[in-house]
């Protein structure tokens, strides 16, 4: 990439970060029609954004797919090759007799939702036989994990609510105070993280995230 | 004496006979307790007075939601039998079928003989992108943001899409999807509409602190067990019913292993 063209895409892309991230905290703290409609339209742009993304992603899937099945390089062509041709059943489908049609509803129901439900039913084997070779107490830190899980699983149980209708009470005070405390933790760090990423992607010292390195 | 370590295919056989196949032939009906929670949910759905707007949203993947219908079909019910009109608001690509199969399966539709004429009673807008800014810009300004129907009919044609502007139309909003905390954050916290989550029960065990943040306006209930308590309060039982005997078993079989397993760690332990 020529030298001008990456200056022009870094400031091109700082621009519109730095204009997306304004009109959105303006309206925060300011009550001014103009600020609100600014920040509308920018909304307005990034919804429609949001939509093309989606058939960006089929055409990058689609390409990715058809050369691969080009090269046959690797094992799993076929199933590349097999994708693909659902993808196309799926949109001519979709746009012949329409997404919210029965007869739509009817296909989608029967293969991938079934499918995934199938899957999912699957989970509970996994997680049963996990938790009786994983959940063995050797340490403190394994104890809390077995006992929280149990607990978790157990109080909210119609075999322990029914003789002990207080359980579910228990089982509420966990999620609200332990696991809230936890999970606060979480969500507060990773914001932190996320002020501080576009503060530095706004500086340009992110420069991975405005896809301009290959250019240096 | 040493406990044999199982195999894990012990460990599937049993909890395949016990949780599925068995309560699958022969229902063991078991009971439950009602939660307080849940009948406040249920009052605040039956409260609803005749013409007023319930939005439908949210984002998730279908399958996993399907553990939120439980709850939903009832209230949809409710709703329906009390005249109140529904808007189904997709902001996840598989909510919109996800959305249609809970229409379709409580049948409330004027087409499975209900009371609910689509355009009049209720409308289902197509897939809104753009996560929570789609949310904000659809509560700001409805028409903006979703011109049409999901059939590509412009709201001005239908009865009750003319009758949308924003957020101060919807007076609640039910969210049987797993992302419910973009539905607190923008629907009641922002503006103050009372939400309510079919939680899912793994959503329920993540989610439920909200009640505690919004006392009075953020309500859920907890996975099957709470769709269960929503059905027997309609007086039907539908998945909910079905799912509580497997969890039944399920919970004790998980506990009954994780107690074999600290046994067989123990009693290896005391040979060696």
């Amino acid at each position: 990439m020529g030298a001008t063209l990456t200056y022009v895409r870094l400031n091109l892309s700082r621009v519109l970060i730095i204009v997306g991230a304004l009109a959105a905290l303006g309206t925060w703290y300011f009550s001014v029609p103009m600020v609100d409609s600014v920040f509308k339209e920018v909304n307005a742009w990034q919804i429609n954004i949001s939509s093309f993304t989606l058939f960006t992603g089929l055409m990058t899937i689609s390409m990715r797919y058809i050369r691969a099945i080009q090269r046959r390089d690797s094992d799993i062509w076929p199933f590349q090759a097999y994708a693909l041709v659902l993808i196309i059943v799926w949109v001519l489908m979709g746009l012949t007799v329409g997404m919210y049609s029965d007869t739509y509803q009817t296909a989608y129901l029967s293969t991938k939702i079934t499918l995934h439900i199938a899957i999912l039913g699957q989970i509970i084997f996994y997680f049963t036989s996990g938790a009786y070779r994983t959940f063995r107490i050797r340490t403190l830190r394994t104890a809390a994990l077995a006992i929280s899980a149990v607990l978790i699983v157990a109080l909210n149980a119609p075999w322990v609510q029914n003789p002990f209708p207080a359980a579910s009470n228990f089982a509420m005070w966990l999620l609200n105070n332990p696991q809230m405390a936890a999970s606060r933790t979480v969500v507060i760090t990773g914001g932190i993280g996320s002020i501080v990423l576009g503060i530095r992607v706004i500086l340009g010292l992110e420069k991975g995230a405005q896809r301009i390195t290959e250019g240096e | 004496m040493k406990i044999p370590d199982l195999k894990s295919q012990y460990v599937w056989v049993t909890v395949a006979l016990l949780a599925y196949i068995i309560p699958g032939v022969f229902p063991l009906g078991t009971g439950f307790p009602m939660s307080d929670t849940t009948m406040e949910i249920y009052d605040i759905v039956q409260s609803l007075p005749e013409g007023s707007i319930c939005a439908i949203g949210g984002s998730g993947v279908f399958a996993f939601d399907l553990e939120s219908s439980a709850g939903t079909i009832p209230a949809l019910k409710i709703m329906a039998e009390n005249g109140v009109r529904i808007i189904n608001v997709p902001l996840g690509t598989e909510a919109v079928q996800y959305e249609k199969f809970l229409i379709d399966a409580s049948r409330i539709e004027t087409k499975y003989g209900g009371t609910h004429e689509y355009g009049t009673d209720w409308i289902q807008f197509p897939y809104i992108p753009g996560g929570a800014s789609g949310l904000v810009a659809f509560l700001d300004d409805i028409h903006a943001a979703s011109p049409a129907d999901v059939y590509g009919t412009p709201l001005d044609e239908l009865p009750l899409g003319r009758e949308l502007t924003n957020w101060e139309d919807i007076d609640l909003w039910i969210c049987p999807h797993w992302g419910f905390p973009t539905i607190v954050q923008y629907v009641t916290g922002e503006r103050g509409i009372t939400s309510i989550s079919f939680a899912q029960s793994g959503a329920y065990a993540r989610y439920s602190p909200y009640m505690m943040s919004y006392p009075g306006q953020v309500y859920m209930t907890n996975g099957f067990l709470g769709g269960a308590q929503m059905e027997q309060l309609v007086g039907m039982k539908g998945l909910g019913h079905a799912a509580i005997d497997a969890y039944q078993v399920l919970s004790l079989l998980f506990v009954v292993f994780v107690a074999l397993g600290n046994a067989t760690m123990l009693t290896a332990g005391e040979e060696e």
